[in-house]
């Protein structure tokens, strides 16, 4: 009596057999360009709603606005006054940097880039996911405020899907802040400029002019709402996968028009794009390894076409919840103190400043909170705790195991519901089979990736490049899970290292915010947040990481010690382990005298010599972390010293020299070496291991 | 001037007006036109004549009652769908006033008898009738009618008294010092700074001192072109009366039906005219005002002078804080030959405001010239009354056409100035074709002198709309503020938005109502006037909820640039803070002169 069933109500019964057009909150964008012309999708006539406010302008309006604006005409007049250079010339001193800058939108060129880019992205990506419910939001809002798109950063394609994703929706297109890399290539630079892309140079210190228009550009775009703004805070991609540091220049310029009231408020969008796969996975891992990148060129990019014949999985793009500025400063800002002198010659106030610098990092938390991980992320973790290899049911197991620890911090796991877990991992092995093997005894290993063609012979084939090539790539997709973990592992970290019986939680905390010190440059955390983001991960570890907490407030140490805390702790071994070794490069530079004043060193050649020695350690088998190799961590331990004032730096005619404080640094490896194991090596011996590096190299 | 016996008084500047009888033309004294019973002619719970009001007649539309008003009698056919479109009004929820309150309703007065016994023997007219302590109890802010539909005050005063010169308010003052009691000067009742609402917690005798039988004008001086009027006379009443002898001050707020002279003075008032005549400060020759240390004046009647700060600006704006005006002299003009009304549809409001700028900065204003913004058009025209040549609209028939189809309009983004002009005809004419002109240059069409006409008439009969708004769940009022030119338009949209938001934020049902116009203009800024109403069905504290959503309003105004206020004034509060910091620097000041 089937018919009788409520299961005539149900279309198809079989997860299985499911298409996967629509999946929890997300929709595909990109089948619908399967089955339908894609000319006509380019040609088709598009309504568009914008900025309730706005006056329409062509993109020479906004720049003849840009140039007759009080702001440009103030700088123009003041530069003259100074430097003594004559009206016309500094006219045409603002109209280059103006033709520089400014873009080009039109739809006709992006039309046509949309043709080419819906057939080369059908090629590359199975899927582009994204939450519709961030678009409607978008939607309706576009209407209301002007909006920011603060996308994360980690591939070209960033740019490229963004602007497809709003082509796609009839949304009006963004204008993107891009740097000047691509302006120089042929062709491309044009082309990016005709679909809004506008460049922005990666510094200009005290240019006024230069200031003027890149202010006045951003803001009357953003007060008219020409189109919404986007910009990347992390400033460049991400070539670990993990988030940049926030930059603030182009928020404070893109904000500024809320705080002298030009405009009733801004939207900020935090947008996160996760890969698969990412495109430049090749390119990235060489290039932390200290292979320069080639420059953008057209040329190259012809080159780069093969990778048109692989496969780059799915992308997911997550629009988050908008943060208004409004709201976000209420209450911790005045703005009528900028009601005392004309708006465009004040800048914003120490208050203002402050609090955009913590709006970044909003920013970016979020952009973590809704990344889309995928089981391949999780499987990267599992294999880069064992580097000889897992046996597949195990890998399942332990997979498993780490997803549900990953969902109970609130982290999205994109694991399909319909299929089972087995099939889910052995799809994800097949599709990332550049990077490991599958013995016919089901054993799962890491295997040599093959270097992009810019990588010479020797570089190549050198085993510790090579394999360390192979642990950096994995690494790339491990780091897209560290965010969800770094606060849980420093608080691991030190109870797993904790040689009594109990550990108060003062003491805990003060080793959490040693460890927040010396990691912020390696990861993001909201300054002031400290004892708060503490407090949260406490209570997340009891409840399910099997932290024992006594009456006294006391961590007991045995109970506390079990696989999860293990688990997490040594996930994040190599990051202390690699500053550990920095700081013996720093002590060596003294020659193991702490009183000693040690040689000054540029920070790229402090950077280079600590990779040497790496490289050396490696060989020797003294340590087995290849990762440590990656110049950006190298890079990032060096910054934070500066930050922390264990490293100074000099000015001396141009260059920044960084001076190590002996007794300063000793003190840090001091600290590390009491959280997790180092080798038994003696610091001399590192002298003599740099000089004899050095020496082979020579 | 006569020296008053009591010890705390200390006449300051004593003057002796000398023998100016010379050509100083005296009048005779005539009763005002608000009653002392006010209660006989105005409303109780609401504002203006009791004749006339907004209402929905039987065929569902709204009419005013009345004859008094040009607009008096005629039904507005557009005005009901405007409410219902426009606010989200419905016919069917409707909301009645609660009965009028009774002596039970009312607190019983506190009585100083003393004072009662000393204010009999020197036979100063005074009441303790329930009605009478009711009507000066409260001002007309949207809280303060609100009670009057809705609660019950728990503070009013004890007593009104009615003195009818400067020698019976010194005389008032006196005892009040005497007996402790405390006085809150009443003009015409106007207020919407809530200055005249008695402090909940007093628990001595409140005295409301109702100026209003100080209404005389005292003597017109035609040489110096001077009045010296009592500081109680209507605004109606001083023009009128002037006008007989071919006067006028020119001071025109848009309360001067029923606002007095020295309320003018206490608020620090701005008239509708002020670019021929100038804002309340610059009309002011003289000043008399009686304060609990004595009498404060200057000693002489001169257009300028130097010698320390003018103590009138002390007076002004003092919202009856620091004593009572009672007598005023004032500049006086030649009742103009000519006047006209004149109007100019822009294509949007960024360009009017542009257009009034550029009249601003060549000083070419006319007498009076305000830019509505679309929503106070489209408000204007919606109370179009039904059958009367005088209010024919330029957006019907052919000029419709033209507007639209020609000049490619917008009706829903056009922004209306209304003008009007005063002088001789020939000035008058040399003005409108020089305003036209610019005008043109920023898109500007003239409009016909009807629609400048109507724009007027909305002033006037707005406060009765609220009124209407009240019976259907709407809660509106208005409030101004003062910026700089190149702030107008960002204060303009952003408050606006602002009060949008507010209203989403807290749940309000029905689409809200904001509309603003630049009502005034000056070299360095404009004044802007905002008006807003919300429906409130649905709430249960309308009136809690519109003061956080004004507050609100007035904080993105202080981030815009502007001013707390451009006329209407200050809480009281506020006000008691600044004075009491200016005091302070006073006191601090040795620090930059030395003791001496």
């Amino acid at each position: 009596m089937e018919s009788q069933s409520r299961n005539v109500w149900i279309k198809e019964g079989d997860p299985s057999k499911l298409g996967a057009l629509y999946k929890d909150g997300y929709e595909d964008i990109l089948e619908e360009r399967r089955h339908t012309s894609d000319f006509r999708w380019c040609t088709r006539s598009r309504n568009v709603q914008f900025y309730q406010y706005r006056h329409p302008r062509n993109p020479k309006q906004i720049k003849d606005s840009v140039l007759s604006s009080d702001r440009v005409q103030y700088a123009i007049e003041q530069v003259i006054q100074e430097s003594g250079t004559t009206p016309e010339e500094t006219e045409n001193q603002v109209h280059s940097i103006l033709d520089e800058m400014a873009h080009n939108l039109n739809l006709s060129s992006v039309r046509c880039l949309a043709y080419v880019l819906t057939k080369i992205i059908k090629r590359l990506y199975r899927r582009i996911y994204v939450n519709e419910e961030g678009i409607d939001t978008v939607r309706t809002l576009i209407k209301e405020y002007p909006v920011l798109l603060m996308p994360s950063h980690r591939s070209y394609t960033d740019f490229l899907v963004m602007s497809y994703l709003f082509y796609h929706y009839d949304l009006p297109l963004p204008v993107i802040a891009a740097a000047m890399d691509f302006m120089g290539m042929k062709f491309v630079g044009t082309l990016l400029r005709n679909c809004g892309a506008f460049f922005i140079r990666r510094s200009f210190g005290s240019d006024k002019l230069y200031w003027a228009v890149f202010t006045e550009y951003v803001q009357t775009q953003m007060c008219n709402g020409d189109a919404p703004v986007e910009f990347y805070v992390e400033g460049t991609r991400s070539r670990t996968s993990k988030s940049l540091s926030p930059k603030i220049g182009m928020l404070k310029a893109s904000l500024e028009p809320y705080f002298k009231a030009h405009c009733p408020d801004i939207m900020v969008i935090p947008i996160t794009v996760s890969y698969d796969r990412i495109l430049e996975e090749n390119l990235y891992t060489y290039e932390l390894l200290g292979v320069p990148k080639p420059k953008e060129s057209t040329s190259g990019l012809l080159k780069a076409r093969s990778i048109l014949s692989e496969d780059f999985g799915n992308i997911h793009i997550c629009l988050a919840p908008p943060i208004s500025i409004r709201t976000f400063s209420e209450g911790k800002i005045n703005r009528h103190i900028h009601s005392l002198s004309p708006r465009y010659i004040a800048s914003l106030t120490k208050d203002e400043e402050v609090l955009l610098k913590d709006l970044a990092f909003v920013v970016i938390l979020t952009q973590q909170k809704h990344a889309v991980i995928s089981p391949w992320a999780l499987i990267a973790s599992v294999l880069m705790q064992k580097t000889n290899g897992v046996q597949f049911e195990e890998l399942v197991k332990d997979v498993e195991w780490l997803k549900r620890q990953a969902s109970n911090c609130g982290a999205y796991v994109d694991w399909p519901g319909n299929e089972s877990p087995e099939h889910v991992i052995r799809t994800r092995l097949l599709f990332h089979s550049n990077k490991l093997t599958i013995s016919d005894e089901d054993l799962v290993e890491l295997k040599q990736i093959s270097p992009p063609s810019h990588v010479d012979n020797k570089t190549s084939k050198d085993t510790i490049i090579s394999t360390a090539a192979m642990h950096v790539m994995t690494s790339l997709y491990r780091n897209q899970l560290l965010h969800v973990f770094v606060r849980i592992a420093m608080v691991t970290i030190p109870v797993n290292s904790c040689l009594q019986e109990t550990l108060s939680i003062n003491s805990l905390f003060e080793q959490y915010t040693f460890l927040e010190t010396i990691l912020s440059r390696e990861f993001i955390f909201q300054p002031g947040k400290t004892r708060e983001d503490f407090n949260k991960v406490l209570v997340l570890l009891q409840h399910a990481g099997g932290l024992v907490i006594d009456e006294e407030r006391n961590i007991k140490i045995k109970q506390s010690v079990n696989k999860y805390t293990t688990f997490m702790s040594i996930m994040f071994k190599p990051f202390l382990l690699g500053y550990w070794v920095v700081c013996q490069y720093l002590l060596s530079l003294a020659g193991g005298n702490l009183d000693a004043r040690p040689l000054a060193r540029k920070a790229k050649q402090m950077r280079i010599e600590t990779q040497q020695l790496i490289l050396g350690l490696l060989s020797e088998g003294i340590i087995k972390h290849y990762e440590i190799l990656s110049l950006d961590l190298i890079g990032n331990a060096l910054d934070s010293l500066v930050d922390m004032g264990v490293i100074s730096r000099e000015k001396r005619i141009q260059d920044i020299y960084f001076v190590p404080q002996c007794a300063k640094v000793s003190r840090i490896a001091a600290k590390i070496e009491s959280m997790t194991e180092v080798p038994a090596t003696h610091i001399t011996d590192f002298s003599t291991f740099i000089i004899r590096t050095v020496t082979a190299k020579l | 001037m006569k020296k008053t016996g009591a010890k705390i008084f200390k006449e300051v500047n004593v003057v002796d007006c000398g023998s100016q009888t010379d050509r100083k033309i005296s009048m005779e004294e005539k009763a005002p036109t608000i009653p002392k019973r006010r209660q006989e002619l105005l409303k109780w719970n609401g504002w203006g004549y009791k004749d006339s009001k907004f209402i929905v007649n039987k065929d569902e539309h709204v009419e005013f009652t009345g004859d008094r008003y040009k607009l008096s009698g005629h039904v507005m056919p557009s005005l009901r769908e405007w409410m219902i479109k426009t606010i989200g009004i419905s016919l069917d929820h409707r909301v009645q006033s609660q009965p009028e309150l009774t002596a039970a309703d009312i607190p019983a007065p506190i009585k100083n008898e003393a004072f009662l016994h000393d204010l009999r023997n020197a036979r100063i007219s005074h009441s303790d009738d329930s009605q009478d302590r009711l009507f000066r109890a409260h001002g007309h802010t949207l809280h303060e009618v609100f009670i009057l539909r809705e609660g019950r005050f728990s503070r009013i005063p004890d007593l009104v008294v009615w003195p009818t010169s400067h020698d019976e308010v010194i005389k008032v003052v006196e005892l009040a010092c005497k007996h402790n009691t405390v006085i809150i000067p009443f003009g015409g009742g106007t207020s919407v700074s809530n200055a005249i609402e008695c402090p909940k917690h007093e628990t001595r005798m409140i005295t409301s001192l109702d100026t209003s039988q100080m209404n005389k004008i005292l003597w017109i001086d035609e040489k110096n072109m001077t009045a010296h009027c009592e500081a109680g006379i209507i605004g109606q009443d001083l023009e009128r009366r002037l006008d007989e002898k071919g006067f006028c001050t020119g001071h025109e707020p848009d309360s001067m039906e029923f606002s007095s002279l020295g309320g003018w003075v206490a608020t620090r008032a701005s008239g509708m005219k002020k670019n021929v005549y100038g804002n309340i400060e610059d009309l002011i020759i003289h000043l008399k005002m009686v304060t609990p240390r004595g009498v404060i004046e200057k000693s002489c009647q001169v257009p300028r002078m130097s010698s320390g700060p003018d103590i009138h600006h002390f007076m002004l704006g003092s919202e009856g804080t620091l004593g009572v005006v009672t007598e005023v002299t004032l500049k006086i003009r030649p009742v103009p030959t000519c006047k006209k009304y004149g109007s100019i549809v822009f294509p949007n409001f960024e360009q009017g405001v542009d257009c009034l700028r550029e009249i601003a900065k060549q000083r070419c204003a006319p007498a009076s010239i305000r830019l509505m913004d679309n929503e106070q058009f489209q408000f204007g025209h919606a109370l179009k009354p039904d059958t009367s040549t005088l209010f024919s609209s330029f957006v019907d028939g052919i000029k419709k056409l033209y507007i639209t189809k020609i000049k490619g309009f917008d009706l829903t983004k056009i922004a209306v100035a209304t003008l009007l002009f005063e002088g001789t005809s020939d000035e008058v004419a040399s003005q409108e074709k020089r305003v036209y002109e610019i005008a043109a240059n920023f898109g500007g069409l003239p409009g016909g002198e009807e629609n400048g006409e109507r724009g007027y008439m909305l002033t006037f009969v707005i406060a009765y709309i609220r009124d209407l708004g009240f019976e259907y769940y709407v809660v509106a009022e208005s409030f101004e503020t003062s910026v700089p030119w190149d702030r107008v338009l960002d204060l303009c949209r952003n408050v606006k938005d602002r009060l949008h938001r507010e209203c989403k934020d807290r749940g309000i049902q029905f689409p809200s109502f904001a509309t603003c116009r630049v009502t005034q203009t000056y070299d360095s800024g404009a004044c802007v006037y905002f008006y807003f109403a919300f429906n409130y069905r649905g709430l249960t504290n309308p009136v809690k909820v519109y003061e956080e959503i004004e507050a609100s309003a007035r904080d993105e105004i202080l981030a815009n640039g502007g001013s707390i206020s451009h006329h209407h004034g200050e809480k009281r509060t506020k006000l008691v803070e600044h004075l009491s910091f200016w005091t302070s620097l006073y006191i601090d000041s040795h620090t930059l002169h030395g003791r001496r």
